[in-house]
């Protein structure tokens, strides 16, 4: 019974994505067909040929592999080393510096689009790849997770390895960073994955075809009259495989979310 | 080299300080400056003008701005009690670590981690008009086609139904969380009471939920009324303004209009509504936990 219901609802929700994907594959001929076929009665690569032929899909690849790759490398630095100070300084003021970091968790990109455009401008970044990856690599969501696991990480280490002799600088190198790769890991594959997915700062930012990001191209794709189904429909195929590599690979890491109760070293 | 000496890296603080950089230029200013545009007109190519409380005095007056914020009400308060029902049963249904749960709640997951340009791409193609699976079923049921998202009522609700299957899965993780924290001992003692079922998942499970349930109705409100990429692929706001929620009229105000300053005060405006409903709703649970209902 329960099994049941559960199959039931898990084919509800895949039908979206088993539809998209089959269709793909159609001649146009066939996705315009009345009744329509479940699967492609002929198997067809159109769709695919065309996108690699008449769009420039490997330079969008390129870019947001790009931006991707570089604002994760930069984000991981910036999380683990925020989350090490917050959780281990001694400065003053400590909790106010935490507490504002908690309150931008409401702040998302939609919301402050308008400044956040202004400040991207001020700064020469406007339609250029940088103006993608600087403005996004500090997330207060995955800065959030980097001060609570590193709370819990146990003072004696950092202790007895100052008594050894060590500096901070070899403290964090020596000690910190190893015991945070259970964070740093699930920080990379997060921030990859919200980098490659994001929409709202790659239409604020980029006006030129050679700078889009896969999605900007798909969406953009859509708008545009005569573009055949099929190649839409291959985009998107080609647009969710990376992420779904990453995620059946990671997917414990991602069904614990970036809660701190999850992640331990 | 003294580095190692200054007080910065003996308290640590100097670790923090790459990180608060881009916080600050990234997060901080922009809401500062989000704040002061909201007091000038600006359209990019001329000097900005200072023009007082005019952008705010407009938009009371502005009745599609109106009309978006309500669009955003009615988007969310149709979207969340949705998300929360089903992402509870999906919760309960596979709260279990055993293989089949743990199978199958990558399928309910998955959604989430689609990027939404694409989901709305997909949901458009099966809900359209002549070509749709939705529709082919429905007329080979005898019925006639249906407008998903051409007529103005029904848009909303279709743009809704997309949200809900992003969400769901992920705020069913939140309740398998919750669920499992739960002692076996509470529903022993109940059944020795002799309680049925429904009642132990209505007396037991649901008020011990309760902080599970704060989350997942303050994130999925959150996520909710800030959405516009889901509107923006399948209606770009239409048909008229039946879809345009708040985020999307302060954008095309923003970059179809270039009214920079404008679209400023709406973006604030949309803040502070979303800040009062996460707070109203924190403290109408805080409440009825406080209140003894468990």
């Amino acid at each position: 019974m329960r099994k049941t219901i559960v199959i039931i609802l898990a084919v509800l929700f895949m039908i979206p994505v088993f539809w998209t994907v089959t269709s793909s594959f159609k001649s146009m001929s066939e996705i315009y067909k009345y009744p329509p076929t479940i699967f492609p009665k002929k198997i067809s690569f159109e769709g695919y040929i065309n996108i690699f032929k008449q769009s420039n899909f490997m330079r969008y690849l390129y870019n947001t592999l790009f931006v991707a790759i570089i604002s994760t490398i930069i984000t991981v630095f910036l999380c683990v080393s925020l989350g090490y100070g917050l959780a281990k300084g001694t400065f003053r003021h400590k909790d106010f510096f935490t507490e504002i970091v908690v309150i931008t968790l409401f702040v998302t990109a939609q919301i402050i689009m308008v400044p956040l455009f202004v400040i991207i401008k001020q700064l020469g970044l406007m339609d250029s790849l940088w103006g993608l990856i600087i403005p996004a690599v500090f997330t207060p969501t995955g800065a959030f997770t980097a001060i609570q696991y590193m709370k819990d990480l146990p003072d004696e280490f950092l202790e007895s390895a100052k008594v050894d002799g060590a500096n901070e600088w070899q403290i964090f190198v020596k000690i910190v960073i190893p015991l945070s790769k259970p964070l740093i890991a699930s920080l990379a594959i997060f921030s990859f994955t919200w980098r490659w997915n994001d929409f709202v700062l790659p239409l604020i930012v980029i006006n030129s075809g050679k700078n889009f990001t896969i999605q900007l191209a798909l969406a953009t794709l859509q708008g545009q009259y005569g573009i055949p189904l099929n190649e839409i429909l291959a985009f998107s195929v080609m647009s969710i495989i990376p992420t779904l590599i990453i995620f059946l690979l990671f997917q414990n890491l991602f069904m614990k979310g970036l809660s701190a109760g999850g992640l331990k070293y | 080299m003294y580095l190692k000496e200054l007080k910065i890296v003996k308290n640590r603080f100097i670790f923090t300080i790459p990180a608060f950089v881009f916080h600050f230029l990234f997060y901080i200013l922009p809401i500062i400056l989000m704040i002061v545009l909201s007091f000038f007109s600006w359209d990019l190519l001329s000097p900005m003008k200072y023009v007082g409380l005019r952008n705010f005095s407009q938009l009371m007056k502005d009745k599609w701005f109106w009309n978006s914020i309500i669009v955003s009400f009615k988007y969310t308060f149709l979207a969340v009690p949705i998300i929360f029902v089903v992402s509870l049963i999906l919760g309960v249904l596979l709260q279990e670590e055993d293989r089949f749960s743990k199978i199958m709640r990558v399928f309910f997951y998955w959604p989430y981690m689609i990027p939404m340009v694409a989901a709305g791409t997909m949901w458009k193609w099966l809900f359209s008009r002549n070509f749709g699976l939705v529709n082919y079923i429905i007329t080979s049921m005898g019925f006639k086609p249906v407008d998903w998202l051409d007529n103005p009522t029904l848009a909303l609700f279709t743009i809704v139904l997309v949200q809900v299957w992003v969400l769901a899965g992920f705020m069913m993780m939140l309740f398998i969380v919750g669920l499992q924290a739960i002692p076996e001992e509470f529903y022993e003692a109940a059944s020795i009471d002799g309680a049925t079922k429904f009642q132990k998942f209505w007396y037991i499970t649901l008020p011990l939920l309760k902080n599970t349930n704060i989350s997942v109705i303050t994130l999925s409100i959150a996520n909710c009324f800030r959405n516009f990429t889901i509107a923006y692929i399948m209606t770009t706001g239409g048909p008229g303004y039946a879809t345009t929620v708040a985020p999307l009229y302060v954008y095309q105000k923003a970059f179809t209009d270039f009214r920079l300053g404008y679209a400023s005060a709406g973006s604030l405006i949309v803040l502070l509504i979303s800040f009062v409903i996460a707070y109203t709703v924190r403290k109408v649970q805080e409440r009825e936990i406080e209140g003894g209902k468990i």
